[in-house]
C-alpha cells in the first residue's frame, strides 16, 4: 500500500503504509520524496497503519528527517503501535525526532 | 507444544520475504503474538539483508526455527566471509544529533537489543548465529 498525504492548514500529513523492510525502503523514500516540497514547513507523519519496520525503513525516516531540518521544516511523527514504537525507542530515534501518540497532538507540535 | 521449521534461500533480496513467510506461518500455528512475530521477523529480516549485502561469496542462507512453551531458538547461518555480527558490527551512537548521526549499525543493534541470548560460531566454513527469544518477554 502506498503513502497517502494531504495538505491541511500549511501542514503535510502523511499517513504511511502498513509495512515498511528492506524490499520496498527505497520505493518509501521516492514516495516521500514525491509529496515533501520544499516549500512545506510543517509535515507530520501518521504512522497508525505502520505495523513492520527494519532498520531499511528508519533510514528513510532518518533521510526524511534531515530533509526537512535543512529546509527548516517542523517535523513530528504519531500515532506510533507498541513494537513499532519499541523499536524508535531502542535505535534511539525517540531523542532526535519529535513523536506524538495522536495525530491532533503532532499537528499541534508542528503548526506552533 | 512445539512447532520448527527450516528454510534455505539463496543470498538475493527477493528471496527474503520466502524467510518473512514461514516466521508468520509457524507463528500462527503455535500461536505467537503479534510483537514476537514482528521481532523474530525483525531479527531475520536484519540478519540476511546484512548476509546478501556484506557476506561475500556466501551461496545460501539457512535458517531454523523452533519454538516450545517457553521459547523460540531461532538460527540463522552462511557460509560467506567469516563475520561474528556481534563482536564485527559497527556500535551506533544513540546520543548523536540528527545530522550527525550515523545510517550503519542499526541493524545489528536491534538484533542484540530484541533476543534475550546470542551465540556465534563459525563452524566449516559457516557463519552460524544461535539466538533464544523468550516468548514471556
Amino acid at each position: 500500500m502506498p503513502i497517502e498525504s494531504r495538505r491541511d492548514n500549511g501542514t503535510l500529513i502523511i499517513q504511511t503504509e502498513e509495512r515498511v523492510d528492506s524490499a520496498n525502503a527505497q520505493a518509501f523514500y521516492q514516495e516521500l520524496d514525491s509529496a515533501i516540497e520544499s516549500e512545506d514547513r510543517a509535515v507530520v507523519m501518521d504512522m497508525e497503519r505502520l505495523a513492520y519496520i527494519s532498520s531499511a525503513g528508519l533510514r528513510v525516516i532518518l533521510q526524511t528527517a534531515r530533509k526537512l531540518q535543512q529546509q527548516n521544516a517542523k517535523f513530528a511523527i504519531c500515532s506510533l503501535s507498541g513494537t513499532v514504537r519499541e523499536v524508535f525507542e531502542i535505535s534511539g530515534f525517540d531523542r532526535v525526532i519529535d513523536i506524538h501518540s495522536s495525530q491532533a497532538d503532532a499537528i499541534a507540535a508542528v503548526s506552533g | 507444544m512445539s512447532a520448527s521449521a527450516s528454510l534455505k534461500i539463496a543470498p538475493t533480496l527477493d528471496q527474503l520475504e520466502r524467510i518473512a513467510a514461514i516466521v508468520e506461518d509457524l507463528g500462527e500455528q503455535d500461536d505467537w503474538p503479534p510483537d514476537l512475530i514482528f521481532k523474530v521477523n525483525l531479527v531475520l529480516d536484519e540478519l540476511s539483508v546484512n548476509i546478501v549485502n556484506y557476506g561475500g561469496e556466501a551461496s545460501e542462507i539457512e535458517v531454523s526455527l523452533d519454538a516450545d512453551a517457553d521459547e523460540v531458538r531461532v538460527e540463522i547461518s552462511d557460509d560467506g566471509r567469516p563475520f561474528d555480527p556481534l563482536t564485527d558490527a559497527m556500535e551506533p551512537d544513540l546520543d548523536a544529533s540528527l545530522e550527525d548521526r550515523a545510517i550503519g549499525g542499526l541493524g545489528i543493534h536491534l538484533v542484540r537489543e530484541m533476543m534475550d541470548e546470542l551465540h556465534y560460531s563459525r563452524e566449516d566454513g559457516k557463519n552460524r548465529l544461535a539466538m533464544v527469544k523468550r516468548k514471556g518477554g
